[in-house]
């Protein structure tokens, strides 16, 4: 017979064809129904904020790479997934320019400069919105979709509208029906209004085992039920939850492997606790929306949760110390 | 039990073909050569020269000194070629002529008992390869309430246990009747996945007048054979580090160990040969073939035919623990169960890319361990750090079986990582 050079490489010799470009795929198809959804709500503003953060989201990441000598990191798809969900998290008042400074914000100081994908301590999407929250004022400005009109924060959105806590706001008819809640026809980010897209997305990332589907719903539910409680009103409680940027929050940025806690255990318990944090933000400071700000204080905590919730083995010699 | 824990486990392809293929015993190759050392514990030392003649069965390595060896039988009859601390090479005269002498040996106490094990040079074959007599040594300490008899068989491609389940269930009787007089255990538990129907009906109508036995189906999903989750599968019992199984009054077993051991009994005829299920991309007829141990790889594959295409990667045992050969000169050794050519196609290298962190290999090893944390151990220069991380993390635990490297979608080569931990803790420990 004759010589054959064979490979002698570690055990296993078969793997089940994932890889970390089709698990970012896999999230980008996600986002697809909440992308449509934008557009055809917000019009075409929305379109060319999501072109805008996605391009230039791979633009830094590529540069980054080129000037730093690094092995090119944009076929990871990783950059485009970051460029989406900024862009779905914005308002229609956020100009084009400013979307390409918080997305270069996102990939360069968020998640390059720590060493690149899998380094990054906080997820590079939402610190970006943190940034541009505080940077310009047109992230706090949201256009009502059905009335076509600017309006500022603090009347336009239903978020705002509960601000006030006070039931009489479910009487007076200056909130959106639910359906409207659910479909997305009212003021906010151009990612966020639509529930029913965002579901799909989530359904679609548990179907194909990107996420556990009880981990975005631990989010949700320690918020609903914690409105329920303090408010003793489960419509009250509804809206607090349909509204906001909790969905796409819980479904797409809690969820963020990076930087979530490593085992099952561990994301639930960080998705409690973002709940939580949603709950005081909303309830008791002046901010009207929490979610950015529990998940961006939630990535800090996360080795702290990892320590937490460490995995016990199986017949470890460890065991009960 | 209400809360009983689910080990984590992977759905890996069965690739089962040569299941219902019945064993063929092949022509005798040339020469075979024996390495001194295809059972953990101390190698074995040759006591033949070269010229020797030798018959099939006979001694031609006795154990070496030291924690625990096994002796080394000729496995064809012919002339010793080559004779080095490694290993024994026989020259085949074709006639596969058994040693005269041979006779069944006495088995009337347990002594008996042992002193056969540790004579017939079998070990176990599940793939530890660990000296028989070492395993049963324990009956003289421990009760054993349940002996476990893993015929669970769950690597890909692997089928010569069905086999022995399908064609040999008399020796498996009778091994387990030797086992009731010697360890007297209440319940000898049968444990076969629920791929192999066959070897599950052929075995529970073997022993369906025999309450003793249970042939237990179990699910068919990776690694169901691994001793803890086999264990926790059919006892609900977990072994802790440093604790052997058997004080907990179990033992386990592989089925194709248990024939052999009852044919050595019967016959005297030690561990001499091997079924092996010869398969893969690469393969031309993939079948099971009954050859003696020290045949070539190369000769084996040629008795399935060859390649039908040429070998990337050609595999000692399954895709999921098997070890990569760098040579077909290499020997079927003890506990080859396998012998797996994957084509080019399948044999590519994946560059791995960055830890995503994601989890998947630490939601996927049955033992709970942390693959991310022993790898971040691994990069640590400060060695009194890296060790006590190793050590919390229980990287010694880890049993190589695979699953946090098959369901990467890094590609991190994590099981090359944990094996590269546990050698430094041994390093350590020495």
């Amino acid at each position: 017979m004759e010589h054959y050079d064979l490979i002698t490489v570690s055990s296993p010799h078969f793997h089940d064809n994932s890889s970390s470009r089709g698990i970012m795929l896999d999230v980008i198809l996600a986002l697809l129904p909440a992308v449509g959804a934008s557009i055809y709500i917000f019009g075409i503003k929305a379109l060319w904020l999501i072109l805008t953060c996605v391009a230039s989201c791979v633009a830094s990441e590529w540069i980054f790479d080129l000037c730093t000598k690094k092995k090119e990191t944009i076929g990871d798809l990783s950059a485009v997934v970051t460029g989406v969900l900024l862009a779905l998290n914005l308002g229609t008042e956020v100009s084009l320019y400013e979307a390409v400074i918080g997305s270069v914000f996102a990939i360069v100081f968020v998640k390059c400069i720590f060493g690149g994908l899998g380094k990054n301590f906080a997820n590079p999407a939402i610190t970006a919105r943190v940034f541009m929250l505080i940077a310009f004022g047109s992230v706090t400005s949201f256009v009502n979709p059905q009335l076509r009109t600017v309006e500022i924060a603090s009347s336009a959105t239903p978020l705002a509208n509960l601000a006030s806590h006070s039931l009489d706001v479910l009487s007076s008819g200056v909130l959106p029906p639910i359906k409207d809640m659910l479909f997305g026809f009212h003021g906010g980010t151009i990612g966020e209004t639509c529930i029913i897209a965002l579901v799909i997305g989530w359904i679609y990332l548990s179907a194909k085992k990107v996420i556990k589907w009880y981990v975005p719903a631990s989010f949700i539910a320690t918020v609903y039920v914690l409105f329920l409680v303090a408010t003793g009103s489960p419509l009250f409680a509804l809206y607090e939850i349909l509204s906001g940027g909790l969905f796409l929050g819980a479904i797409f940025m809690a969820t963020d492997y990076v930087t979530t806690p490593i085992t099952v255990k561990g994301k639930v318990v960080f998705c409690v606790c973002c709940g939580v944090i949603t709950f005081i933000i909303r309830r008791f400071c002046s901010l009207p929306e929490g979610v950015s700000f529990s998940i961006l204080i939630m990535n800090i905590l996360t080795p702290f949760i990892e320590k937490l919730t460490h995995n016990v083995p199986l017949g470890g010699s460890n065991n009960g110390k | 039990m209400l809360f009983k824990r689910k080990i984590s486990a992977v759905h890996v392809p069965h690739c089962k073909a040569t299941q219902d293929m019945h064993s063929e015993i092949v022509a005798p190759p040339e020469s075979v050569t024996l390495p001194m050392s295809m059972h953990s514990g101390v190698p074995a030392v040759p006591v033949v020269s070269v010229g020797d003649h030798v018959y099939l069965g006979q001694l031609i390595a006795k154990e070496g000194e030291g924690r625990v060896s096994s002796p080394i039988h000729a496995s064809v009859s012919g002339t010793v070629s080559a004779v080095s601390e490694k290993s024994v090479s026989i020259k085949s005269d074709g006639k596969m002529e058994k040693d005269p002498e041979m006779k069944a040996p006495k088995l009337e106490t347990l002594d008996d008992f042992l002193d056969g094990c540790r004579r017939s040079g079998i070990v176990g074959l599940g793939g530890a390869a660990y000296p028989l007599h070492g395993k049963w040594e324990a009956l003289r300490k421990n009760k054993i309430e349940t002996i476990l008899i893993n015929g669970a068989e769950c690597e890909p491609y692997c089928t010569a246990d069905n086999r022995t389940m399908v064609e040999d269930a008399e020796h498996i009787k009778q091994g387990i009747e030797i086992l009731k007089r010697f360890a007297g255990s209440k319940e000898y538990v049968i444990g076969i996945e629920e791929n192999k129907p066959e070897a599950i009906a052929h075995l529970t109508e073997v022993f369906k007048d025999d309450p003793a036995v249970i042939v237990k189906p179990l699910k068919s999903v990776y690694p169901q054979g691994a001793k803890q989750v086999l264990l926790w599968n059919a006892t609900g019992k977990v072994v802790a580090a440093g604790q052997r199984l058997a004080s907990l009054g179990v033992i386990i077993t592989n089925v194709t160990t248990l024939a052999k051991m009852a044919r050595f009994f019967e016959t005297g005829m030690p561990l001499v040969d091997k079924c092996i299920s010869v398969d893969g991309s690469a393969v031309k007829n993939p079948k099971n073939i009954i050859v003696p141990i020290g045949t070539s790889m190369e000769y084996c594959f040629e008795q399935c035919g060859g390649f039908k295409t040429q070998p990337g990667r050609v595999l000692d045992g399954g895709p999921m623990m098997g070890r990569a050969v760098a040579s077909l000169d290499e020997p079927v050794v003890k506990a080859t169960s396998a012998l797996v050519a994957m084509d080019l196609k399948d044999s590519v290298v994946i560059e791995p890319t960055a830890c995503l962190h994601c989890g998947k290999c630490v939601e996927a090893c049955p033992l709970n361990l942390n693959p991310v944390e022993f790898a971040r151990a691994l990069d640590i220069d400060d060695e009194d750090e890296r060790e006590a991380i190793l050590k919390k993390e229980d990287v010694a635990q880890c049993m190589e079986c695979g699953c946090c490297a098959y369901v990467c979608p890094a590609h991190r080569p994590l099981v090359a990582n944990n094996r590269a931990g546990k050698k430094f803790m041994r390093g350590r420990r020495k």
